[in-house]
């Protein structure tokens, strides 16, 4: 169960770089379409696609990182004990909220294959194909949080200290 | 009634902050409830549709392009290469080499977007050169702490590519408004260290060697790599060539060329700057989304607009009110990273800095350099964690070597309220 989780995380954190790849592919499609004179449709919005792509499905993998920011001044001042109560309620509005995501991000990829939502500007992409990346992100973030939730709870959650967390801005 | 509520959400949202939930989630709950309790609208469809609009707009894909230009270049030697370039110049300055922590921040900010990043980048090779030569461990950190946040006010700017997208501005026009301002702040940094080592001689070591000036501009070819790095995408903006985008897309190419010329790319430097770059953006995304959804429910909240009419009832001189923001903004810079900072309070604010008369170019440039003092002001501050992981010396301690570069940067808030061309001229003459 634990390889087949850490499996899944990082399967989508390679799509996450493949799409991150694939924008920069985008960009340098735009500039050398204007360069040459030939032209690309929409490139602007698949690069916007293609980001969404890389944000959404690189959630879990960031997380299991421990790279999503949070304040931790409280956390770290804290006693073991109420260290872990507070852990565990963060964990249990994480868990929660990321549901939430999850529900209404597969909703809404949903709505927009059932009334044929198409893109507004000259891509005339479905949207729902788009979305996709968002549905399936939202959701293994879900479980990434959830696995996170219980492994606190049964004491097994890896604490990380990583140096990679301090290059972020 | 209202105000009740929203004060209770306000604590709410510090609270969780506080306790430990993730900034991002944090900000869409928070959203979540305001919705569900100030409007009709649906609030969970109103999320996802807010959510996937930011998370896919075109304007801010310089955004991950940008974060994965600084991956690349930090896994390349050319920190090694700056120092080389750098040094043979400073020596016979008052300081010598404390310099090439001020000069090499300010170069590697015009092609990193991240004060973090800068800091790491430069002091990789200042902190054990200039520690080697024995010059003093205050001045080495406390100015490499302070230069670092350069990396934020040179373009390009991460912290910008966020204003300017929460505040609608052309990014390209705030990244050139930063280059003046940037020179300026490196200046005061450079004269800072020129007064100090006048005023305590002997406390810096003797110049260890002596170059003719041909040598001085032989060793100079080592900052070629970066200076034509510099060129590509800020001249490509500044010119009009390129937008923002496009120009963070060429640097990226540009420093896997750079860097596969050093011959420091390979397949393990390559995959780790990707999937390094992937992660970065990925935090930053999961705040900026919740922070879009955020801002919609304040508006359905009222909040931004009551917030601009009670300062306009203050009858505030807008000298105060940007004395009042710079405070606010530094006392919050002390609990959040500055992203976090920005993007909170963007929605709400807004109305009323547009309300004052306030240009929204400079106040990108005011922002920014806010969120510079944030970044070495504690408990939470970016560099102060880089040096701190970097020469294991307490986080106290390095704040307090880095308090006069803080004090520096007040005065370049001040210079560039006096003088707001500093910041706005150049990008009238794009």
């Amino acid at each position: 169960m634990r390889k087949a989780l850490d499996t899944l995380y990082d399967s989508a954190a390679w799509i996450a770089a493949t799409f991150m790849v694939a924008l920069l592919v985008m960009v340098m499609l735009s500039i050398a379409g204007r360069e040459l004179g030939f032209h690309v449709r929409g490139t602007d919005a698949y690069a916007g696609y293609m980001m969404a792509g890389a944000g959404f499905f690189a959630l879990a993998h960031t997380l299991k990182r421990g790279e999503h920011i949070r304040v931790t001044l409280l956390l770290q001042a804290l006693a073991p004990a109420a260290r872990r109560r507070f852990e565990t309620f963060s964990l249990a509005v994480a868990v929660l909220l990321a549901g939430l995501l999850a529900f209404f991000s597969g909703k809404l990829c949903w709505q927009s294959w059932q009334f044929h939502d198409i893109s507004t500007s000259n891509d005339a992409t479905p949207l729902w194909i788009p979305q996709i990346s968002m549905a399936l992100g939202t959701l293994i973030l879900f479980i990434a949080f959830v696995d996170e939730f219980i492994c606190e709870l049964r004491g097994t959650r890896k604490a990380y200290g990583s140096d990679e967390l301090l290059r972020n801005e | 009634m209202d105000i009740l509520i929203t004060l209770l959400l306000i604590v709410v949202l510090f609270g969780f902050l506080a306790g430990g939930v993730w900034i991002g989630l944090t900000l869409s709950g928070v959203a979540w409830v305001a919705m569900e309790l100030f409007s009709s609208r649906p609030a969970g469809d109103a999320m996802a549709v807010t959510i996937w609009g930011s998370a896919s707009s075109w304007t801010l894909t310089a955004l991950p392009l940008f974060v994965w230009m600084g991956e690349i270049l930090f896994r390349t030697r050319l920190s090694q290469d700056m120092f080389k370039g750098l040094a043979p110049w400073v020596e016979r300055l008052p300081g010598r080499l404390l310099h090439t922590n001020v000069i090499g921040c300010a170069i590697f900010a015009a092609v990193s977007g991240s004060s973090a990043a800068t800091c790491a980048t430069i002091g990789k090779m200042t902190l054990p050169e200039l520690k080697k030569r024995g010059y003093p461990d205050d001045q080495v950190i406390g100015t490499l702490a302070g230069a670092g946040t350069l990396g934020l006010l040179i373009p390009p700017s991460i912290i910008m590519i966020v204003y300017g997208v929460a505040a609608d501005v052309s990014i390209s026009k705030l990244f050139i408004a930063g280059i003046f301002p940037g020179i300026m702040l490196a200046t005061l940094f450079s004269g800072y260290i020129v007064v100090w080592s006048l005023m305590n001689p002997g406390k810096i070591p003797a110049a260890t060697a002596s170059y003719t000036f041909m040598q001085k501009l032989h060793e100079s070819r080592h900052l070629i790599p970066v200076v034509l790095l510099i060129m590509a995408v800020l001249g490509s903006i500044y010119s009009g060539i390129a937008t923002a985008t496009e120009a963070a897309g060429v640097g990226v190419i540009g420093s896997l060329v750079l860097s596969l010329l050093q011959g420091s790319l390979n397949w393990q430097s390559f995959k780790e700057s990707l999937l390094g770059a992937t992660r970065l953006y990925c935090m930053i995304a999961l705040i900026l989304t919740g922070a879009a959804f955020l801002t919609l429910a304040m508006g359905y909240l009222g909040l931004p607009r009551a917030l601009a009419e009670f300062i306009n009832g203050l009858g505030l001189s807008k000298f105060m009110l940007i004395v009042a923001l710079a405070a606010f903004y530094v006392l919050l810079g002390c609990f959040l990273d500055g992203i976090s900072m920005v993007v909170l309070t963007m929605g709400v604010i807004l109305p009323t800095v547009t309300g004052a008369g306030i240009d929204l170019i400079w106040f990108g440039i005011f922002i920014t350099l806010v969120v510079e003092m944030a970044q070495i002001t504690p408990p939470v501050g970016f560099n102060l964690f880089v040096l701190q992981g970097m020469t294991k010396r307490e986080l106290t301690y390095i704040a307090r070597v880095a308090l006069p570069m803080f004090f520096l940067m007040c005065v370049a808030v001040l210079l560039i309220y006096f003088v707001p061309e500093i910041a706005t001229w150049l990008p009238t003459k794009m």
